[in-house]
């Protein structure tokens, strides 16, 4: 029996709940729903007073988007680029951290700096650093007689700029969850391992690595819903530009609703989207859940 | 070796902020004389006035989070009843929608309520976003209170709002801290809904850098750099203040609960 039980203890306790129960209702959930009932209107706001139901018009039409095609097919490139350089890193980051270096948990905290800043000061940064008046990046390519390139303003290295600066802004991620799946290894297994005469490159690879890829997948599949649906720095450092080129599924669907005004299909998009993304999900918390719940404490 | 890849951007950063004019192209020239010019006109400028709707709104937002997110948190924790969990999992679901799910009911509904390019706007909105992280924050703090001392309160006869009052939220100081940090941060970094709420007087320093970045970039590094820094240095503050519970809280919202 727990003391909320008693007398009239049920009452109160619901009141407590129910502001906060009916303001995430209320501007959380209800939006969502009314992004799904939008996909199936004609409202373009511009032209309709109201939005109007049309047939799954919009439905048909995703079909034969070719522009959203190409903004999935880069968006894929971009998640599947981003996630490899980010567990890369994240893997070398964590292996480090685990070697219990001195001043590892400042070094931690250092370290973690660029995903809790804000997204747009990532872009930022990222933008000057590859500017062609001020940034490092070109001037390092001039010292050593490297072509010279637009970086931000050329369709292939407006990619892997973008590339780059989530890999930094997200790395972080990776090596945190990755380290805390090596601290759980027991630190006898490395003690085995060394007396026995492993190198530490041999500890690595056939003791530690083994046992953290469960997490690495766990890793990975964060980073590529996330990164599939980037927006924060497309809209900073490219604007999706040069052309289409770095027009990223959220950047296409962004240039819908606020550029476009076409609501009701930017809507079906996102509601498609959203559909895909839950069926990736429910999938990975099938197999990745209990590892999920470990990384947690 | 890790520091390498983390802190070179940053001093860059900081470094084009503290830059003169006269030099700011000469890429050689990383070692000069600093000026605080920049730092000083933000006050004084009109760039001040969108770090400081980000200051106001972050914290209000934050603060009316913490009020209906740690009470109902107490429910969660001490309360048992039917569909619970369902309900639990229920308020956890909007941290897994992408922000643009909602981006455009939500810039109706505030035409609709006259709210565009206010402040109120954004703190209604910060408040909303922050709740179910804040519950979850909370209640791994509450669950740690012994259930005990609630109840020989309540045996004694005082009354639940009494016990919550007294026994409850006094013991619950940390997680407090820690959800109005994290709350904070996520509000101070939010960007997509001020950039499609806000136009001019209620803008936040995230748009703001956009607009310059947007706009006139070219000529206006500098000033870009210093908004860079500014908008860095709560997280930085925090960060280093309260490292521990923000690495347990972001790992938390980056898996989504």
């Amino acid at each position: 029996m727990t003391w909320a039980t008693l007398g009239r203890g049920r009452l109160a306790f619901a009141l407590l709940m129910l502001p906060a129960v009916i303001y995430v209702l209320t501007w959380r959930l209800a939006p969502a729903l009314y992004t799904v009932w939008l996909s199936l209107t004609q409202y373009n706001i511009v032209y309709d007073a109201a939005p109007q139901l049309n047939h799954l018009e919009n439905y048909r039409r995703i079909v034969h988007d070719s522009t959203l095609g190409e903004a999935l097919r880069l968006s894929v490139i971009f998640a599947v680029l981003a996630t490899a350089v980010e567990l890369a890193i994240g893997l070398a980051a964590a292996a480090f951290f685990d070697s219990d270096p001195p001043g590892r948990n400042l070094l931690l905290g250092i370290f973690l700096l660029p995903m809790i800043m804000a997204p747009v000061v990532v872009g930022t940064v990222w933008s000057a650093l590859f500017d062609r008046t001020v940034g490092p990046i070109p001037y390092l390519f001039e010292l050593l007689h490297g072509p010279d390139v637009q970086w931000l303003g050329t369709p292939v290295t407006a990619m892997v700029g973008l590339i780059f600066s989530d890999a930094w802004e997200w790395a972080p991620l990776a090596a945190l969850l990755l380290f805390s799946a090596m601290q759980a290894i027991p630190r006898e297994q490395h003690d085995a391992a060394r007396s026995d005469g492993a190198s530490s490159w041999q500890l690595f690879f056939r003791v530690v690595l083994p046992q953290i890829t469960g997490m690495l997948v766990v890793a990975g599949g964060l980073r590529l819903m996330d990164a599939f649906l980037e927006l924060d720095k497309v809209i900073v450092m490219t604007g999706g530009g040069p052309g289409t080129s770095t027009q990223l599924v959220s950047m296409y669907v962004y240039k819908q609703a606020f550029q476009a005004y076409d609501l009701g299909y930017a809507s079906t998009v996102i509601t498609t989207l959203l559909a895909l993304l839950a069926v990736a999900y429910a999938f990975y918390l099938r197999h990745y859940g209990r590892t999920l719940m470990s990384a947690r404490t | 070796m890790v520091l390498a890849w983390t802190l070179p951007a940053f001093f860059y950063l900081a470094l084009l902020s503290v830059k003169p004019e006269r030099i700011m192209v000469e890429r050689s020239a990383l070692i000069f004389w600093p000026t605080f010019e920049r730092y000083r006109d933000i006050v004084v400028s009109d760039l001040g006035l969108p770090i400081w709707n980000s200051l106001l709104t972050s914290t209000a937002g934050a603060l009316f989070t913490l009020a209906l997110a740690s009470l109902a948190a107490v429910t969660f924790t001490f309360l048992d009843f039917r569909g619970k969990a369902l309900l639990f999992l229920l308020m956890l679901l909007p941290r897994m929608f992408p922000p643009v799910t909602t981006l455009i009911p939500i810039q109706l509904a505030m035409k609709t309520l006259g709210l565009i390019d206010t402040r109120a706007a954004l703190i209604i909105l910060f408040t909303g976003f922050q709740i179910p992280l804040a519950i979850w924050i909370m209640r791994t703090y509450l669950d740690e209170i012994p259930r005990e001392l609630a109840e020989s309160a309540a045996i004694d006869g005082a009354s639940i709002p009494a016990i919550v009052a007294r026994i409850v939220l006094p013991l619950a100081g940390p997680g407090l801290l820690a959800a109005f940090i994290l709350a904070f941060i996520f509000n101070w970094n939010e960007f997509l809904f001020p950039l499609i709420v806000t136009s001019f007087h209620a803008k936040t320093g995230s748009v703001a850098i956009m607009n310059f970045a947007g706009g006139y970039k070219k000529l206006q590094w500098g000033s870009l750099a210093v908004l860079g820094v500014v908008m860095t240095m709560p997280v930085i503050l925090f960060v280093l203040a309260f490292r521990a519970a923000l690495i347990r809280g972001f790992t938390a919202g980056a898996l989504k609960g």
